[in-house]
């Protein structure tokens, strides 16, 4: 059954991918975020506009389409988001 | 043992009680500041009633070792409704919209007040507690069914024993062996308490430090 994503899980979720993708330290694109994220092309624009204006990710420009790549600050809230969830999670919760 | 033996065990047993309360409701408030979730929110506001219930029943239990200027049976139906609320919050942190939840809430804390008197309302508020960790109980067990975690079936043993506790707590209102029922009821919500204090220390020995925020 399909469950329901609440808004930081998106953003972990993006934030996750923008990690692990990044494997050549050269950014991932939006098309590899969307794949990945499971949403709209409206609503990821928004959502990393707001990443990166809140410092989470690093836009790079590329030669035709912006990169993101994850920053130090982000890394640190990944690891707060999965220290939280495993504590919610052992309460029964979700985050 | 003798009574003031009892007492004392139940007193520094209640102060353990909030101790461990308090740092729940903590790491769950620095959840909702980093994150923003409401299950958190409500996982800290149910264990904030807790802590408050526990603090209250032990200076209740001071004043009846040292002389202190409280009345104790207001004070300890006030304590027990603190504690109910918390369960709600903790059982409800499943399932109920928070602001569901909050009503409800409010609902518990006024409507008892009104018509009955402190005995009853003693009596309502345990067996409430009894159903509500009961919920707890299931729903965390249905969750641990899902996640195969093996914390979550131990929070669910820890309510279970919370809850067997609420249910001599609610004995210890109708039968005569006050004392040791009541002593086995805060031994048993202890030992529960203590091991929902796993996923705290879990979460300290993770050390996790957060400057960012959404």
């Amino acid at each position: 059954m399909a469950q329901y994503r609440t808004q930081v899980r998106i953003i972990a979720d993006v934030l996750s991918t923008a990690k692990d993708a990044n494997t050549e330290g050269t950014g991932v694109g939006v098309t590899t975020l969307l794949r990945k994220g499971n949403m709209s092309y409206t609503r990821l624009s928004k959502l990393l506009s707001e990443l990166v204006g809140s410092g989470l990710l690093v836009e790079l420009d590329g030669e035709k389409i912006s990169k993101y790549m994850i920053s130090q600050k982000g890394i640190q809230f990944l690891n707060a988001y999965y220290a939280f969830e495993d504590f919610a999670q052992s309460f029964g919760l979700r985050l | 043992m003798t009574q003031p033996d009892m007492g004392l065990i139940q007193n520094i047993l209640q102060f353990i009680g909030v101790f461990v309360s308090f740092s729940i409701a903590y790491v769950a408030y620095r959840g909702v500041r980093q994150t923003e979730s409401s299950s958190l929110l409500r996982l800290a506001t149910a264990f904030i009633f807790l802590g408050f219930g526990f603090l209250i029943e032990g200076l209740v239990g001071l004043g009846n070792l040292v002389v202190l200027p409280i009345s104790t049976t207001e004070v300890v139906v006030g304590g027990l409704l603190l504690e109910t609320t918390g369960y709600f919050f903790l059982a409800f942190s499943h399932a109920v919209d928070v602001l569901i939840s909050k009503k409800l809430g409010v609902a518990l804390l006024v409507f008892p007040v009104i018509t009955l008197t402190s005995t009853q309302l003693a009596d309502i508020l345990s067996i409430l507690s009894f159903y509500f960790v009961l919920y707890g109980v299931v729903e965390t067990v249905y969750s641990y069914a899902r996640t195969r975690k093996p914390d979550t079936l131990l929070i669910a043993l820890g309510l279970s024993l919370i809850g067997v506790g609420t249910f001599f707590q609610w004995l210890s209102l109708l039968y005569q062996y006050v004392g040791v029922l009541s002593l086995l009821q805060i031994i048993l919500q202890e030992m529960g308490l203590l091991i929902l204090f796993t996923p705290v220390l879990n979460f300290a020995v993770g050390g996790v430090k957060v400057n960012g925020s959404v």
